[in-house]
């Protein structure tokens, strides 16, 4: 040890010293001190263990004692004795056991201690100090093979270079787990260097260095082969089981949560029920390629054969995201972690800023192999879609209404008819922006401020301007539809004719129409969301029949 | 054993027959399979059925002849039954009527004169949906009630029940048991016989057909064919507590909207939107969805519209076992089983109209 016990002792009494009396404490030196590990600048921590039931603080107490910073903790026998329990009955399921407990456990059994050996000494016996390397050894040995796993994984996908830093990050946890075995269990692995000197095999030491040293050059996806190669066939005689280089026992599997929802030709995932991410057409196709259950290569041949090029980085993209799994046969979900880190989880990218957002055919995509997350919850993403289609529902039987009123004279019918195209128009805008739930009609043309200005203004002096339009004539009337059409081609303009498709124009336009309607529906009810009116769903249940015109022939 | 029995199985070749002859001589009873062809018998899981602690003595037979088509040897064995279980039927859509007549009521005619003449306990196989075209609840003490069958097999089988139902009244001694859909293993979701909703499936997720007349609430009843099996047979051994009795087989209880739900979580799968029976037209389709929709959609569709419950308390309170959970998770595990046996999948380059595999 860096200090000697005459130090240590005089350490511990300045420190009891800032302490409340009472208590009889036996108390040990844990940590990298006690390791044999450590440099001047090391912490001291000392444990302080009473023979009691309680539930003592997790929390230290820091002290700065000649120099050096001291942490002191407490724990009761029984929850050192609970600590221990836990992970034997953790070890069959290393993938669950926390490093937490795990690290408590280790900093205990190889405390060096300083009051009360008697008691110290009999806690240390509930766990035999060879039972621990075999339950630490294989706990890296866990970790080892998921990353090892996840490298594999992504050198077949051709993501090279991440494949290397997985393969690194194996090539740790798997000396790691080799050391632990021959009694070299503390975890951190910034004392590895350390360790690897104390285990005595100068062949394993360096060998591991010249690997770890090896550095394959960005992008050659050759010598990350060769590297991962080299990687396994050590780690395998290091005593690693479960990982043959067998791509094909990788199989691509389900997300819970995650479904497909499309609509004309865009796809939507959705993740957790939560959030939307939407494909470009090229991610979109690679996407619908995926069987799920099948071998890794077996699913990217097949999205090879949709003929996208370099579709191992789109499923690599969908793997990051959480859209899909991948999983070890007999082996469960791989799940990588870095050392001592947790696994990292899904990705979430910064959200889509695509403007408009929507179209009735589905999201605006940043290009063919955009991965977009919308910028809105789901059950919103949904409720705008279907705001959307339900205004442009309504802007052209409005118009066709206004119509029917110009014919007959009916100015005050006209003029009521023409706001509420208005402002279904205004409606639609607001939905394919994503705005959801929508402002009140009133307050319409005051919320365009919410929208980019070059787009709101204008909108908003020719929405206004119609709101306030009377009509006493035919003529004072033909102009008013002109210029309500001439208003709508303006919010088409803005959007785009995708967000308003003309569904009159003829059958097939309002049938294409419905069935997208429907489409937005199907994914509606899957989230919940809400629907713009009961109006709507009667709509698409009548196949557009309007209660009081007759059925086009 | 003392209380072995003899039975007599019509249909065991078939998908619930070979395993209700699977689990009776397991039982150590004696059963005497009826096949159209000596054949071996092979059960859900691909296995043969061999004799357990019972024995198997083949008999081949045809319900659709009077006797049925039994050689002065088999109809001796045939005589000394203790038990008929009447698994015989065509459950296909879309055959002619004749070939419902003379398999589904004219083989029960058969099989019901041959009971009558030895006063021979049969437990009947029924189908729930004789229920035919109606919402709310379908008992079991209901039969006619002047409802309208949703297509030729529900006609068949509706008729074929009425005729039981009137030789129990006549004095013969009859269980009846209804499943509904029958589907893949409870466990597994494995099934070798893709009948019914399969074809639906294929035809649906690979896009081919992608509008559907339905309501996102009708309800369709799935069935595991293990759950079905063990009913019948409990119904042939344990015949005093079912006798007299009509016995729902039901399952798990899958709205449209659960169907839609589940298929949209495999990405390859296409999920076909339902309209509203009302706004739908076939001529709509295009001319590449129609004579999909025409051969395989159109004869199930009656079951997209209906919102029928099964009330299954007779045959809860017979079976001693809990009801089916979990429906969502057992429709998972038909298309997981569904996928890795190849039957759903990516549209081969050329299909069949009919759903069919290439074989």
């Amino acid at each position: 040890m860096i200090l000697t016990e005459d130090q240590l002792q005089n350490l511990l009494d300045k420190s009891l010293a800032e302490l409340p009396r009472g208590t009889e404490w036996a108390v040990t030196l844990e940590g990298s001190i006690a390791e044999g590990f450590g440099n001047p600048s090391s912490d001291i921590d000392f444990l302080l263990v009473a023979r009691s039931e309680d539930d003592l603080p997790t929390m230290p107490s820091l002290l700065f004692v000649d120099g050096r910073r001291v942490e002191i903790r407490t724990r009761s026998v029984r929850q050192l004795a609970d600590q221990f329990r836990a992970v034997e009955d953790g070890a069959k399921r290393p993938g669950r056991l926390s490093e937490d407990l795990l690290n408590r456990c280790q900093r205990f059994l190889h405390s060096h201690p300083l009051r009360g050996h008697a008691l110290v000494e009999e806690v240390k016996a509930l766990l035999p100090v060879e039972r621990f390397r075999e339950i630490t050894a294989d706990w890296w040995a866990h970790r080892a093979r998921q990353s090892l796993r996840h490298a594999l994984a992504l050198l077949c996908l051709g993501e090279t270079d991440e494949a290397v830093d997985w393969t690194r990050s194996g090539l740790v946890q798997t000396v790691k787990s080799w050391a632990a075995r021959v009694g070299e269990t503390y975890l951190e692995p910034k004392w590895l260097s350390l360790q690897l000197d104390r285990a005595a095999r100068a062949d394993v030491r360096d060998r591991y260095w010249l690997l770890e040293a090896t550095a394959p050059a960005p992008g050659d996806t050759g010598a990350a082969h060769e590297y991962l190669t080299a990687a396994l066939a050590f780690a395998a005689q290091l005593g690693l089981t479960g990982v043959p280089q067998q791509p094909e026992r990788i199989t691509v599997e389900r997300v819970n949560g995650v479904t497909t929802w499309q609509t004309g030709d865009r796809v939507h995932v959705v993740r957790a029920r939560r959030e939307v991410f939407a494909l470009g057409d090229d991610a979109g196709t690679v996407w619908r390629s995926l069987v799920l259950g099948r071998p890794l290569p077996q699913a990217l041949a097949a999205s090879a054969a949709t003929g996208v090029t370099e579709p191992g980085a789109l499923l690599a993209t969908f793997l990051r995201y959480g859209l899909i799994r991948l999983a070890w046969k007999g082996g469960g979900t791989i799940t990588p972690s870095l050392p001592l880190a947790a696994p990292p989880g899904p990705v979430t990218p910064p959200p889509s800023t695509a403007r408009p957002l929507l179209s009735v055919r589905g999201a605006a995509v940043g290009g063919p192999r955009a991965v977009d997350l919308m910028p809105l919850p789901a059950d919103r993403f949904a409720a705008a879609a279907m705001g959307l289609v339900w205004a442009n529902v309504v802007v052209e039987n409005a118009v066709e209404d206004l119509t029917g009123a110009l014919q007959r004279g009916q100015w005050r019918v006209a003029e009521l008819t023409t706001r509420r195209a208005v402002h279904a128009a205004l409606r639609g805008l607001f939905s394919a922006y994503g705005v959801n739930p929508l402002p009140a009609d009133s307050d319409l043309v005051r919320r365009l401020d919410l929208l980019p200005a070059a787009t709101g203004r204008p909108i908003g002096e020719g929405a206004g301007t119609l709101l306030r339009r009377t009509v006493d004539a035919p003529e004072r009337g033909d102009a008013l539809l002109a210029d309500l059409r001439s208003f709508i081609g303006l919010v088409r303009g803005a959007v785009g004719a995708d967000s308003f498709p003309l569904s009159f124009e003829s059958a097939d336009t309002w049938r294409a129409t419905l069935e997208l309607g429907y489409d937005w529906l199907r994914i509606g009810a899957h989230l919940d969301a809400e629907l713009p009116i009961e109006e709507a769903r009667d709509l698409l249940a009548s196949n557009g029949a309007q209660p009081h015109r007759t059925p086009a022939p | 054993m003392s209380d072995s029995l003899t039975v007599l199985v019509t249909g065991a070749s078939g998908f619930v027959g070979t395993e209700v002859t699977a689990r009776l001589t397991a039982a150590g009873h004696t059963v005497l399979p009826l096949t159209h062809r000596t054949t071996d018998l092979v059960r859900n899981n691909g296995r043969k059925v061999t004799a357990g602690r019972g024995t198997i003595t083949p008999v081949t037979g045809d319900i659709t002849r009077p006797g049925l088509g039994l050689d002065d040897e088999a109809r001796r064995l045939v005589a000394r039954a203790d038990r008929i279980v009447h698994c015989a039927a065509v459950t296909d859509f879309g055959l002619p009527d004749e070939r419902y007549e003379t398999i589904n009521v004219a083989g029960t005619r058969h099989v019901l004169d041959l009971a009558l003449a030895h006063r021979t306990p049969l437990v009947h196989v029924s189908t729930a949906y004789v229920c035919g075209e109606r919402d709310g609840v379908a008992r079991e003490d209901e039969l006619d009630v002047g409802q309208h069958p949703g297509n030729g097999y529900e006609k068949s089988k509706l008729t074929a029940e009425t005729m039981v139902r009137k030789a129990a009244a006549d004095g013969l001694p009859v269980a009846v048991v209804r499943p509904s859909i029958v589907t893949g293993a409870s466990r597994t979701g494995h099934a070798r016989d893709r009948k019914t909703i399969y074809p639906v499936l294929r035809v649906l997720t690979r896009g081919l057909v992608r509008t559907v007349p339905g309501h996102y609430d009708a309800l369709l009843d799935l069935v595991p064919v293990d759950r079905v099996a063990d009913l019948v047979t409990g119904a042939a051994t344990r015949f005093d507590e079912a006798e007299g009795h009509t016995l729902h087989a039901v399952g798990h209880v899958l709205t449209l909207r659960d169907f839609s739900d589940v298929l949209a979580e495999y990405p390859s799968f296409q999920v076909p939107r339902f309209v509203p029976p009302t706004a739908f037209s076939a001529d709509a389709l295009t001319d590449r969805e129609r004579p999909y929709y025409r051969r395989v959609i159109a004869l199930y569709e009656t079951y997209f519209r209906r919102r029928v419950h099964f009330d299954d308390t007779q045959a809860a309170a017979f079976v001693r076992r809990p009801p089916a959970t979990g429906a969502r998770p057992y429709l998972r595990r038909l298309l997981d089983d569904c996928l890795a046996t190849g039957y759903l999948g990516p549209a081969p380059t050329t299909d069949r109209p009919d759903g069919s595999t290439h074989r």
